[in-house]
């Protein structure tokens, strides 16, 4: 039975399957009338145990379970996987292998960009946005498919290098597309800070001061709305991004509306930056050769993933398996300021609020579930299953 | 799967079948429920629902509530924690209902097999009537996944 | 080149818990500390603002095997503490004994560590002091206790999972 202060509450669950979500995660709103006094998330339904099988397959088998940690940011996971390989073996991939990989990072950050500007708009009811960015989002979905051969794992990197060539007829067709996607993006920026019923979803909504972001450990995209200048094509640069330096976006306002013009902001300095290295591809060589084992020895390798840091550690005992691989995602460190920022707002606002952080829960339930308890119930799952079941017949 | 329905002889009861064969056939709603997927899928799932493959054509009608939905699109391997959420949303369905598979990993474990937090595919857990494999599989195979289900319903 | 400033800033700051100092990359030191300093080293750094805290990584250690008849060394859990300052990467490595995984928690410091903490204690059965939410994170419901998935050890389930099968 409920207890007496359980009583004084009201909690509203939402998920694991839930219309407004799109992949598993569960929450609970403690409200007060349509104000939400607390809230609490409970990961851990994709938590598939990644860090332990990396264990059990070779250097090589690693890079199509990591690609497979997430679907958005497939590449980038691999990029980082790759790179601290490298950092161990003493390899150097070329320098026209570098540049690809970078273009194929920048081109997935537009597409996760856009899916993630069609998502929060359905979030905030504005399904004609939703339905728009992702047509134009078919765009850079050809281009990807047109440069690798598929649509979402691109497998563009291999130990040592990457696995197709970008040449003219590609670089065109990417220039092409870019062109319509430029003038698409310069259309929703006007939309997303004019439309005065999409501003009112979002102006001064979940609003997190630079001092916040910083305490609770925000980074992406996230953080850089408020503020804080971490970007690690810019603090750290890596690959391709020595050469093409990035110029980091930041808003000052910290609220929703802040995240969605930093990350269209973030689509136009991509386009710029794909332009430029295609205008200076190096030449040369695809890959490096790599050895099958690779000597012992550990290394950390960091990049900007489209939704923030991303971070992997790779140890080796100079065999033909890794000894640890340990991946920390950017959605994890987000979780704990959309927590807090969460309350004082309106319950209607949540899906919002969840959506504007990107949260990617594959990302992060590799790893983790959170989750608190106050599942104060007479009736056990088995139960209340074979009720729902019997009263829905 | 068996798709009979129990047809009484009246003949009212005839129209009444193929009424709702044919409403179910032209109007199918669908859920979605991801137990363990990379996410793949699950955008290529949003993408066919969206303006370049609109599976909504096809009268398919993407539902929150399991409650509503005739079709359950699943995707990825079974994790030991969504086993039971996955099974309670399939129990949750009105009669009669149908699974679908998408993507290898929810066809085999995929490249996740052998992780110690995977049960395993999906038919496993459910009982499943199409399976469309591919990593992820492109929307225009999602569509024909879904398209050769409903095929399969029409009354003979 | 100032990332050797920034590393050997880092590097002073712990300076009075020091046990070791290397440098595996040019970008990178570990630095050695006990178990019991960590607290106070993790204070030195975050009172600087020398950089943030990334991730904390698990290391398992198994001993050796040993010939027989000897007495067998017990193995060590490492916990790395990843500081990260532009491309400066400064490692707290603490080492634990299998007999007692204890270790204070740094959440008091730095709030956001508290997923840290919790994903150490689940995959690898370390026992973390004064960490403010110890609920299973990471693992099912029906995990069962006292198995730590990312240790060596553990290799897998003999049988599937799952025992009734509908």
């Amino acid at each position: 039975m409920p207890t007496q202060e359980q009583n004084q509450k009201f909690i509203v669950p939402i998920g694991p399957q839930h219309p407004a979500l799109k992949e598993p995660g569960h929450f609970e709103f403690t409200v007060d009338g349509e104000i939400v006094t607390a809230a609490s998330v409970r990961l851990g339904y994709v938590h598939r145990g990644i860090e332990k099988g990396t264990e059990d397959r070779t250097w090589t088998q690693n890079v199509y379970l990591l690609e497979r940690i997430c679907g958005i940011c497939s590449h980038v996971h691999v990029t980082a996987y790759v790179v601290a390989v490298e950092q161990l073996a003493k390899v150097q991939a070329p320098p026209r292998a570098e540049a690809i990989r970078t273009i194929v990072a920048e081109l997935e950050r537009i597409h996760s960009h856009m899916l993630w500007l069609g998502v929060a708009a359905h979030e905030g009811g504005f399904d004609s946005l939703f339905m728009y960015s992702w047509r134009d989002r078919e765009t850079v979905m050809d281009i990807l498919e047109t440069i690798s051969g598929n649509r979402v794992h691109y497998s563009a990197n291999i130990l040592g290098g990457v696995k197709f060539d970008i040449d003219d007829q590609k670089r065109d067709f990417i220039l092409k597309g870019l062109e319509f996607l430029e003038e698409r993006t310069n259309h929703y920026m006007k939309i997303v800070t004019t439309d005065e019923t999409f501003l009112g979803r979002t102006r001064n909504i979940g609003t997190m001061t630079k001092e916040q972001a910083i305490e609770l450990g925000a980074v992406g995209p996230t953080a850089r709305a408020s503020g804080v200048t971490i970007d690690i094509r810019d603090s750290a640069p890596y690959s391709a991004y020595k050469t093409f330096p990035v110029n980091v976006i930041t808003d000052e306002t910290g609220d929703l509306l802040a995240r969605f013009v930093v990350r269209i902001k973030e689509l136009l300095e991509s386009y710029r930056l794909i332009r430029e290295i295609l205008d200076h591809m190096p030449e040369g060589e695809l890959a490096a050769r790599i050895p099958r084992r690779i000597p012992a020895g550990e290394t950390i390798h960091r990049v900007e993933a489209p939704r923030g840091e991303l971070f992997y550690y790779v140890k080796s005992g100079g065999g033909d398996k890794p000894e640890r691989i340990k991946v920390r995602t950017p959605s994890l460190c987000n979780w704990s300021s959309v927590i807090n920022f969460a309350v004082g707002h309106k319950l209607a606002d949540m899906p919002m609020i969840l959506a504007g952080i990107d949260p990617c829960f594959s990302c992060n339930d590799r790893l983790i579930k959170i989750r608190r308890a106050n599942q104060s119930q007479v009736w056990t799952w088995e139960d209340l299953r074979l009720h729902g079941i019997e009263y829905y017949r | 799967m068996d798709m009979a329905v129990k047809t009484p002889s009246s003949p009212m009861q005839k129209v009444m079948d193929g009424l709702r064969a044919w409403a179910r056939i032209n109007s199918p709603w669908v859920i979605h429920y991801n137990s363990g997927s990379c996410n793949g899928c699950d955008i290529e799932i949003l993408a066919t629902l969206t303006p370049r493959y609109d599976l909504e054509r096809f009268g398919v009608k993407l539902q929150g509530s399991p409650r509503h939905a005739d079709v359950l699109i699943a995707t990825g391997p079974v994790t030991r924690q969504s086993r039971e959420r996955l099974l309670r949303i399939y129990e949750q369905m009105p009669d009669p209902k149908f699974v679908v598979a998408v993507g290898s990993c929810g066809l085999s474990g995929g490249v996740f097999h052998g992780c110690y937090n995977i049960v395993g595919s999906i038919d496993e857990v459910l009982p499943v009537s199409a399976y469309i494999p591919g990593c992820p599989p492109r929307p225009e195979a999602i569509i024909q996944g879904v398209v050769a289900l409903l095929q399969s319903l029409k009354p003979q | 080149m100032d990332l050797d400033k920034v590393l050997l800033e880092g590097e002073n700051l712990l300076q009075p818990w020091t046990v070791s100092t290397s440098r595996p990359e040019e970008n990178r030191s570990d630095v050695v500390v006990a178990r019991e300093n960590l607290h106070a080293a993790v204070e030195a750094i975050k009172d600087a603002g020398w950089g943030y805290l990334t991730a904390i990584t698990g290391l398992d250690c198994p001993a050796p095997a040993v010939a027989e008849g000897e007495p067998a060394p017990e193995g060590n859990l490492e916990l790395l503490y990843h500081f990260c300052n532009g491309l400066a990467v400064v490692t707290l490595r603490v080492s634990l004994p299998y007999g007692d995984p204890t270790l204070p928690s740094v959440c008091d410091l730095l709030p956001y560590a508290t997923l840290y903490e919790r994903e150490l204690i689940e995959l690898f059965g370390v026992r973390i002091q004064n960490t403010p939410d110890t609920s299973r994170l990471v693992l099912p419901d029906d995990w069962p206790d006292g198995i730590y998935p990312l240790r060596k050890a553990f290799t897998g389930f003999a049988a599937p999972a799952t025992e009734e099968k509908e």
